[in-house]
């Protein structure tokens, strides 16, 4: 279960304060599927990040089954973003440097409880589930968009988290890539019952969802 | 560690190492820039300690600064080595010890007689005996290139580089067996090349003899509590003019006798020389800790985004550190090899000019021997991981307590 209470963030700027979320409550029931929608600019990735644990609210609580998570500490936070969360962000976010199959089974190592040969398993398979089962060894510049977008669902699940934010996942992908990528977040929402938290401002993809948010200038509106 | 933390610290090795690899130009001018800092703090270090090793055995075999002997004795001066002259004018043995002269760190006394038919070399050749007081000397055992593997003990003799005689064997002076002690190096001063030196007290022992051969009293320089004359090292900092005033004005009826003031010169001019390479090479390594925290500082930057999603993912502050600053480690690491290796390179170029300087000088020149050196080698290339590793945990510190978002959207 996820509470939002009075959640609030203000960025600083030359010409003083500005609201980029004004003070939301919210409820997300645990094994839902959310939409958060609004126009470029009216809060709902500063929402998200707040939800997430990538950004400290100016005020407010984010409550994650009773513990909120602004209240841990740095280590705690780190520990909860690896085990609880997996983020799908709007770009294309693999390290280079790295083949997909490390990439994925990173968050798994960072976690100190991760076995090494268990972890690159369930790498594999997550991979070999997302249909790049082929692509193990590649680097990411060496695949398609669609495919390092899998990869980043792939990586997302590695830790079978609680909750998955995806924040516009298919904003820079064709069509018949979206429909994919959006299958797969779906499935990995039903099949699996993990919370899914969508940030979209397509209302067809946001119909889809049991709970839809929509947020302008930093609030929600009806 | 087990086999997982283990996999991690790899994987973020490699991370760290791959991060190189990206940018090669940028890795390559970093790691030359180290690799110049650290050659010249190898060679510099190095050449220190062994300008610093042959300095110790140059000057002290250089001697003393100055001689004060009796007005009127005669002197042998030359750039290298102050000796006093066999004469009849003496002064007492307890000079400078009752003194007390801030300007003179040390002042060795010296006993010389020039004696004939006294057994040593041909029938008519004369010899010079120079007694030594063996606790106070600095201007003879210095100049020991081979001798027996024990102390010196009363009875044994020490020959000048002109004499012959295997070490430890019997030598008859006045009749009397005496042990060839030791050997000093070429000195090119006449009375060391010839003489035949001892302590104060197997001189002693000789003085009657000395006097029964040539038919009269032993010479006054062997009567007891009288000596030839002192050799005297300057305290340090002292000026030899300031000390030469010093001593007149104290001791009454002496003269004092300036060696080649180049010498003394040079003596200090080394010290400060060393002093300040060392400065040089303390500044040197702070500028490149400073470059290395301005690059790191930039890389940083460009990798917000990055460091963002490892933090996104789970990663920790200090591994979101330690990955870059094991990349700084890797980086100035080799650079701080390669500079070793420079470093030798420069020294084997420079080597022959060096040492011919320095031999010029009358320093011999003594390189530090292999473990020293290797020791030194591995002392630079740690300096320069650590200087590595400081210059990169600032930034790297800074960017760890970003808030993810603000990295990812490049604003950390």
């Amino acid at each position: 279960m996820l509470s939002c209470l009075g959640l609030r963030k203000d960025y600083v700027t030359e010409r003083g304060a500005v609201a980029a979320v004004a003070g939301i409550d919210l409820q997300v029931a645990a094994g839902r599927f959310a939409a958060i929608i609004g126009r470029s600019g009216s809060g709902k990735s500063s929402l998200m990040a707040m939800i997430g644990g990538l950004s400290r609210p100016s005020a407010g609580r984010v409550v994650v089954n009773g513990t909120d998570i602004w209240d841990l500490t740095e280590n705690e936070l780190a520990a909860f973003r690896n085990r609880r969360i997996g983020y799908v962000f709007q770009f294309a976010s693999l390290l280079p440097t790295l083949r997909l199959i490390d990439n994925v089974a990173l968050p798994a190592m960072l976690n100190r409880g991760g076995n090494a040969g268990d972890t690159y398993a369930r790498a594999s398979a997550l991979l070999g589930q997302m249909g790049l089962g082929d692509h193990l060894d590649a680097y990411p510049s060496e695949v398609s968009a669609g495919e390092q977008r899998r990869a980043v669902i792939a990586r997302a699940l590695i830790n079978d988290p609680a909750m998955i934010l995806a924040d516009e996942p298919t904003s820079d992908l064709d069509e018949q890539t979206e429909i994919e990528i959006m299958d797969e977040l779906l499935a990995v929402n039903r099949e699996r019952g993990t919370t899914l938290i969508l940030v979209t401002h397509n209302l067809a993809l946001a119909e889809q969802a049991e709970q839809i948010v929509h947020i302008a200038g930093g609030e929600i509106v009806e | 560690m087990t086999a997982d933390r283990r996999g991690l610290r790899w994987l973020l090795a490699s991370l760290a190492l791959q991060n190189l690899g990206r940018r090669k130009a940028r890795s390559f001018l970093l790691i030359a820039a180290v690799a110049v800092a650290s050659g010249v703090v190898f060679t510099g270090a190095t050449l220190m300690r062994s300008i610093d090793r042959s300095m110790a055995v140059g000057f002290t075999r250089m001697g003393a600064d100055m001689m004060v002997v009796s007005e009127g004795a005669l002197t042998n001066i030359t750039a290298a080595l102050l000796t006093v002259e066999p004469t009849d004018l003496v002064l007492d043995a307890d000079l400078f010890a009752k003194a007390q002269l801030t300007s003179v760190s040390r002042a060795t006394p010296q006993k010389i007689a020039r004696v004939e038919h006294s057994g040593i070399g041909s029938h008519h050749e004369s010899a010079d005996l120079i007694g030594f007081d063996p606790a106070l000397d600095f201007t003879i055992q210095p100049w020991l290139v081979e001798k027996l593997n024990r102390e010196l003990l009363p009875g044994d003799v020490i020959l000048g580089a002109g004499r012959e005689a295997p070490l430890g064997s019997q030598l008859l002076i006045f009749g009397k067996p005496h042990t060839v002690y030791g050997r000093l190096g070429k000195t090119g001063v006449g009375t060391h090349e010839r003489g035949v030196f001892m302590s104060f007290r197997t001189l002693d022992a000789l003085a009657t003899s000395i006097g029964g051969h040539g038919g009269g009293s032993p010479p006054a320089a062997l009567q007891p509590g009288k000596v030839s004359g002192f050799l005297v090292e300057l305290a340090p900092g002292a000026a030899p003019l300031q000390a030469r005033f010093a001593i007149l004005s104290t001791l009454k009826g002496v003269k004092v006798v300036t060696g080649d003031s180049t010498m003394s010169g040079i003596r200090q001019g080394l010290a400060a020389l060393l002093d300040g390479v060392l400065a040089l090479m303390v500044l040197m390594f702070a500028s490149t800790a400073l470059m290395v925290c301005v690059l790191f500082s930039a890389i940083v930057t460009e990798r917000r985004g990055e460091l963002g999603l490892l933090k996104a993912i789970g990663a920790r502050r200090s591994q979101i550190v330690g990955m870059m600053v094991i990349e700084a480690v890797i980086a100035t690491g080799i650079g701080g090899a390669l500079g070793v290796v420079l470093g030798i390179l420069v020294m084997r170029l420079y080597e022959r000019s060096l040492v011919y300087y320095l031999e010029n000088v009358g320093v011999p020149f003594v390189w530090l021997d292999t473990p020293q050196m290797v020791a030194v080698a591995v002392a630079a290339i740690v300096l320069a991981s650590v200087i590595g590793a400081l210059g990169a945990l600032y930034p790297a510190w800074r960017a760890s307590r970003s808030d993810p978002y603000d990295l990812v959207r490049g604003e950390g």
